[in-house]
């Protein structure tokens, strides 16, 4: 590991936290979440509305999904590899990337036992956008990198400028990786989903008793280290890569 | 007689490594021009510069200059205009992932042509000439790649004519092909030099002694001699490396 690789990764780590500081401080400051903790009716009473609620979150899916495909398209085949900012925006898509799925489906199952009203849809926007953004971007971009170059070199040497490259063959043969990304986020969302109706319904049944429901610090400390060590993880395997 | 190609001082390095050493040379128009020399001489740095792919290689950079029909190819704006007047065959065939018929269509679509006619009657013209078309007259549309090393290369010189280039360069192309079917490419070469300027890259000395009508030979770099075929294959050119290198008796 050279210096400027330690830099980019530490700076990419930084802003990552800040940008989760800066998240957390916001949403509890305008949500005032501490302290109204079911003081707020509950939006979801029951399984199926969870599940209507779900359904309405899948216009979102796609939306994210195709934003994150051309986002890839765009780091990949027009910034060059050797800039700072590509290094930086690499590094933070492959440490959100290897967040295991299930400290996403914890976190909104806190939310959820702690119901608050308009917190809701905003925990649900900002887990689906956190648990599909990365993951869609990491393997569309591992998609393009496995096209031959020289496929590349010989379109260009046609003639061919940057878009009819990317259309006509780049993009035909990134596709059948590209979709396997898609169903692996589908999946990541389908098992929320289904843990969270567990919990939903879980809850309603013992609802009397969850205003004295306090999370034990444990639950904590094992998620800070499993998000370390997923840091770790990434760090080791950019390193390998370059 | 304008030439084709003028190439002065051309200076290229990979890096700090220095490839091309600062070559000068001019091309005709409509001759074969055979480029020989041994391993790591520059000979494909060379082709990679005409028409500019050498830019999709981290750290390079180019100093001389290289005029095409009289024009500085680095001053011209639009690169792919450029590549279109320029055909290049590569020693291994690179089979772009489409059919048969789509590949050779490819760089006509690419610079607007859309009507089937046309692009069906430059299909088979590129085909023909490229010794290929009776082979595969009734598969068009099966997969480029799933055609045999021989002729995937065919496919691939079929391609590069199918802009109709000015400048065809090919990099031993033969490398793939059998001996068979590599006459009959030389054939054709012989036919398109009247249509095109012919660049032809080969370690194979014969085959320059038998097509090119200039034979330039090139040493670690540096251009050490371009003369009259006849006279590189004589008894005495200028060089005597020239003369090792040609009869086989070299390092
Ligand atoms: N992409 C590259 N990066 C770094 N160095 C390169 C690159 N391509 C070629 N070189 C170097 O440039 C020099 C000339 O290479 P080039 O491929 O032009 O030789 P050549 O005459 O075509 O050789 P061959 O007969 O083996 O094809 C070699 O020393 C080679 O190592
Ligand atoms: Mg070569």
């Amino acid at each position: 590991m050279n210096r400027s690789e330690l830099i980019i990764q530490i700076i990419a780590l930084a802003t990552l936290t800040i940008a989760c500081v800066l998240v957390w401080v916001v949403t509890t400051e305008v949500f005032h979440v501490e302290g109204e903790i079911l003081s707020v009716p509950m939006g979801i009473d029951s399984g199926s509305d969870l599940i209507d609620r779900l359904y309405s979150m899948i216009p979102l899916l796609c939306v994210a999904m195709l934003l994150s495909i051309a986002f890839a398209f765009y780091i990949e085949e027009w910034l060059s590899e050797t800039t700072w900012y590509y290094r930086i925006i690499n590094q933070q898509i492959s440490i959100l990337a290897n967040i295991p799925s299930l400290i996403y489906g914890i976190l909104v199952i806190c939310i959820f036992l702690f119901q608050v009203k308009e917190f809701l849809n905003f925990t649900l926007v900002l887990a689906i956008v956190f648990l599909v953004v990365p993951v869609i971007i990491r393997t569309t971009q591992s998609a393009i990198r496995g096209v031959d170059l020289s496929v590349r070199e010989a379109a260009y040497a046609l003639g061919a400028n940057r878009w009819q490259v990317i259309t006509d063959h780049v993009f035909p043969r990134a596709f059948p990786k590209i979709t396997g990304g898609i169903f692996t986020v589908i999946s990541r969302v389908l098992a929320i989903a289904a843990l969270l109706i567990i919990v939903c319904e879980l809850r309603t049944s013992i609802i009397q008793d969850v205003s004295s429901y306090e999370i034990s610090s444990d639950v904590f400390v094992l998620i800070s280290l499993a998000l370390l060590s997923c840091v770790l993880s990434s760090f080791l395997q950019i390193n390998r890569n370059s | 007689m304008e030439n084709k190609i003028e190439i002065s001082d051309l200076k290229v390095y990979y890096g700090d490594k220095q490839a091309l050493n600062g070559i000068s040379l001019d091309v005709y128009p409509n001759e074969i021009l055979g480029i020989i020399g041994p391993a790591q001489s520059g000979k494909t740095t060379l082709l990679k510069v005409i028409n500019r792919t050498l830019e999709f290689t981290q750290d390079f950079s180019v100093e001389g200059s290289v005029k095409l029909d009289g024009v500085d190819i680095y001053s011209i704006g639009d690169v792919h205009a450029l590549r279109r007047r320029i055909g290049m065959v590569l020693p291994l065939p690179v089979g772009l992932p489409l059919s048969i018929y789509d590949n050779v269509a490819f760089a006509p679509r690419t610079s607007g042509l859309r009507d089937k006619a046309e692009l069906d009657v430059i299909v088979e013209r590129c085909l023909t000439q490229a010794a290929l078309w009776d082979e595969v007259k009734d598969r068009l549309d099966s997969l480029g790649t799933k055609l045999s090393g021989g002729q995937q290369q065919r496919l691939t010189i079929a391609r590069a004519l199918s802009h109709q280039p000015e400048i065809l360069c090919l990099d031993e192309f033969s490398i793939a092909v059998d001996p068979i079917t590599t006459m009959r490419i030389e054939d054709v070469l012989k036919d398109l030099k009247n249509e095109m300027t012919i660049l032809l890259v080969t370690n194979l000395v014969q085959q320059a002694k038998r097509l090119a009508n200039r034979t330039a030979f090139m040493l670690n770099g540096d251009l050490i001699e371009i003369d009259d075929t006849d006279v590189i294959f004589s008894e005495n050119p200028a060089e005597k490396s020239t003369y090792d290198y040609v009869n086989g008796n070299f390092g």
